[in-house]
């Protein structure tokens, strides 16, 4: 569970991003995936930023599972929560296999074999087990993007954040990737923060819809969905 | 206002800055981290300089002159005019001198000690002393033994005749059936008898001896050292002159023991400067008087190949080792300061930003000559090389820091945040993620600046470092053909360079295609 409580975050320039956020996501068994929507600027990646704990609010609190995320240790709060950027940021000098076992051998000081064995089994559940010796500069969008989650996935983060993951892929990638996060959810619950609402449709049950940095909406993907649409006419 | 600030305030107003400029500079320098650079580098500058100044002047009048290594060289003390001990039992002589002379020009205080002739060679061979100067004749069978420096005096066999007697006599031709006189057991009594068996060689226990014959009629003419007899007639005023040209002639050199071409090249060096300073002339006229003209001026061009490549070997594995030694130590320091470099500002920034923009912005030779002679002043005793190594790596580590921070900052800020979100400590962060990819990104650059540092070690030269181009220096000195030497010496240095200019070249376009900085 993530309890956002009257969190507001504004940028060294002046420009507040996130005026008042309040969001309780709640997983449960059958909900495994939530959707963070909005226009363009309307604050969803710093509000990323914030719950990943690379920007710091001026307001308000983060709760993970019942703990404030301030008073976690890095450590702590690394194991909680996994990132997958916008753009991947696979590290160029390292192969597939060892993007995806630098963490769990340099941090969680496990033995590089069964690092190894691991990250095998992650890439095969991705979908990319025939990529483990490439470089990120000869994969495909779409591979890439598994590899960027099979990266965090190893570290079994109980919450994994994902800014616009479909924003690279094709609509075919995009249906897969898809898939591959039904796939997943049964140990990781994921926090999408993205525009492309076919997508959130099909991967989502519920959404969250923020505008100027507020909370419009935290509703079944339907309802929400229904209205950022509605907004956007408007406009 | 800390104490920092208040130094920086002095500073600017000495400089001719309002209160008001100091003021805005103060805030701009606190709160917008922009600005500090410009404008604290005038100031921070002049800090350094005056901080050097103070330095300098306080400590520079304890310093005592550093000790100077000592050159030893042996001679028999028994072989006048070259080398004898005077009436006060002082040793002296034309070999005497001549080591004074070449130690003083080395630089290096002189020991010279008289041993016997018999074992002259084996004591310079087992190290007993450095070289003999004591008119050692160059001949093929010794110089399988020792390495001989260039000649510096020529001698040989001359026939003396009585100055007013025997006005007629020209040449040795002129005195066939005729009675010449020389020491028994000499070079020059078998000279005699061999070539000349038309003479009438008469052999005698010493040159005293033949002295007295000659003045009362006995003997027409004797064969002896050109320059002994020159002597003779000199200082005991005898009332003999040479005749003829020279019978044979012998090259005086310098031997040391083989394995010392550097010592070798600084003695050949020492020679030439002495010739060319007319010091040899005026010893020539003090101890060899009417003979002295013609044999003031050695010249000789010769040096073996053999020689010459062992001294460009050896040279060019001084300039590698500088080399690799400075680019070793700079590139330890340029990891620290690039990070800073890059890093937040920070007192400490503005510190290694200052530096690494002053020893950009000044000629490595003022560098050099900056360590080589500062450090005794503050009290270091350094050797040439290591001062060499130290400005060569403050050097290569100012223009690398600049390679590593550019290379710090090419990677994307988004790798960073990715490892973080990792769970990898910043010190990890840094040590698998940031810097594999900053070096990678950095090598060309890196390569290029070693090639910079290779190529002004030549310069370390100047502060008689016995790297190759000191050696070529050495070698042209002896040899006098710069074109040809000079021009080896820069294909040394281009078998070098031109590899690791292709590697950086190859690297750069591996970079590209492996994806780096551009995402
Ligand atoms: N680094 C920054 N400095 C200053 N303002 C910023 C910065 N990043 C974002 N902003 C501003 O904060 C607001 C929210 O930006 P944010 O990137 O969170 O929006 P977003 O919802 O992710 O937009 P998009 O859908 O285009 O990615 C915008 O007005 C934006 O201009
Ligand atoms: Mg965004």
């Amino acid at each position: 569970m993530i309890k956002v409580t009257g969190l507001e975050f504004t940028y060294p320039d002046g420009t507040t991003a996130l005026a008042d956020i309040s969001i309780d996501l709640s997983f449960d068994d059958d909900e495994h995936i939530t959707a963070i929507v909005g226009p363009s600027g309307s604050g969803k990646t710093t509000l990323l930023q914030c719950l990943a704990r690379f920007l710091t609010p001026g307001q308000g609190s983060i709760e993970i599972d019942g703990i404030p995320a301030i008073s976690m240790s890095e450590a702590q709060f690394r194991s909680k929560v996994g990132v997958v950027f916008q753009n991947l940021n696979l590290f160029p000098h390292l192969n597939v296999l060892d993007n995806l076992t630098l963490a769990p051998v340099e941090v969680a000081g496990m033995d590089k074999g069964d690092a190894e064995r691991e990250a095998m089994e992650m890439l095969e559940r991705v979908g990319v087990s025939n990529l483990v010796r490439s470089y990120p500069s000869q994969l495909s969008g779409g591979q890439a993007q598994r590899v960027a989650i099979a990266r965090a996935l190893v570290l079994k983060p109980d919450f994994l954040l994902l800014d616009e993951p479909t924003s690279a892929l094709d609509i075919n990638t995009t249906n897969a990737l898809a898939e591959l996060l039904e796939d997943l959810h049964s140990s990781t619950n994921f926090i999408i923060v993205t525009h492309d609402i076919p997508f959130v449709r099909k991967v989502a049950k519920r959404a969250v819809l923020i505008q100027g940095g507020r909370v419009v909406s935290h509703d079944l993907v339907e309802k929400v969905m229904h209205l950022f649409l509605q907004q956007n006419e408007n406009r | 206002m800390n104490l920092d600030d208040r130094k920086w305030k002095i500073v600017q107003r000495h400089l001719g800055y309002s209160d008001d400029d100091i003021a805005q500079s103060f805030n701009s320098v606190y709160s917008r981290p922009g600005k500090l650079i410009q404008s604290g580098l005038f100031a921070t500058l002049l800090i350094w300089a005056a901080i050097f100044w103070l330095l300098f002047s306080f400590i520079a009048p304890k310093v005592e002159a550093s000790e100077p290594e000592q050159l030893t060289v042996a001679l028999t003390g028994k072989y006048p005019p070259f080398s004898f001990y005077d009436q006060d039992g002082e040793l002296t002589g034309f070999d005497v001198d001549v080591s004074r002379g070449v130690a003083q020009e080395l630089g290096l205080d002189i020991k010279i000690i008289a041993t016997e002739w018999d074992g002259i060679l084996a004591g310079l061979l087992s190290g007993k002393f450095d070289a003999i100067i004591g008119s050692m004749a160059i001949t093929a069978e010794r110089e399988k033994q020792v390495d001989f420096s260039r000649p510096y005096y020529v001698s040989g066999a001359q026939l003396f005749v009585n100055a007013e007697n025997d006005t007629e006599i020209g040449s040795i031709n002129d005195l066939a059936g005729r009675r010449v006189g020389a020491v028994l057991g000499e070079t020059f009594e078998h000279y005699l008898t061999e070539k000349h068996p038309k003479i009438e060689t008469v052999t005698y226990k010493s040159t005293v001896d033949i002295y007295q014959d000659m003045l009362n009629g006995r003997l027409d003419g004797f064969v002896t050292d050109r320059l002994v007899g020159g002597y003779q007639i000199q200082s005991a005023k005898m009332p003999f002159r040479p005749a003829g040209p020279l019978l044979y002639r012998e090259q005086m050199g310098i031997p040391m023991a083989p394995g010392h071409p550097i010592l070798l090249a600084r003695i050949n060096q020492a020679l030439e400067a002495l010739e060319s300073s007319g010091f040899m002339a005026d010893l020539h006229r003090k101890w060899f008087g009417p003979v002295a003209a013609d044999n003031a001026a050695v010249r000789s061009g010769e040096m073996s190949n053999r020689t010459i490549a062992l001294m460009l070997l050896e040279g060019f594995g001084v300039t590698i080792g500088i080399a690799c030694l400075s680019l070793l130590c700079g590139f330890l320091l340029a990891v620290p300061a690039g990070v800073v470099l890059h890093g937040k500002p920070s007192p400490l920034l503005l510190i290694v930003r200052t530096t690494v923009d002053f020893v950009r912005g000044t000629p490595v030779l003022i560098q050099l000559f900056f360590v080589y002679f500062g450090a005794p002043q503050i009290g270091l005793t350094i050797s040439p090389v290591t001062s060499a190594i130290i400005t060569l790596s403050i050097n290569g580590a100012a223009y690398m820091a600049e390679v590593v921070r550019s290379g710090l900052m090419a990677v994307p800020p988004g790798q960073k945040l990715a490892a973080r979100a990792l769970g990898l400590s910043h010190f990890k962060v840094f040590r698998f993620v940031v810097w594999p990819q900053a070096f990678r990104i950095a090598i060309p650059a890196l390569v290029n600046s070693s090639v910079a540092l290779l190529k002004d070690t030549a310069l370390v030269s100047v502060i008689s470092v016995a790297e190759v181009v000191r050696q070529a220096q050495s070698i042209i000195s002896v040899t006098y053909n710069p074109m040809k030497f000079y021009f080896i010496v820069a294909l040394m240095f281009f078998v070098f360079t031109y590899p690791l200019m292709k590697f950086a070249g190859r690297w750069e376009k591996a970079l590209k295609k492996r994806g780096y900085a551009d995402d």
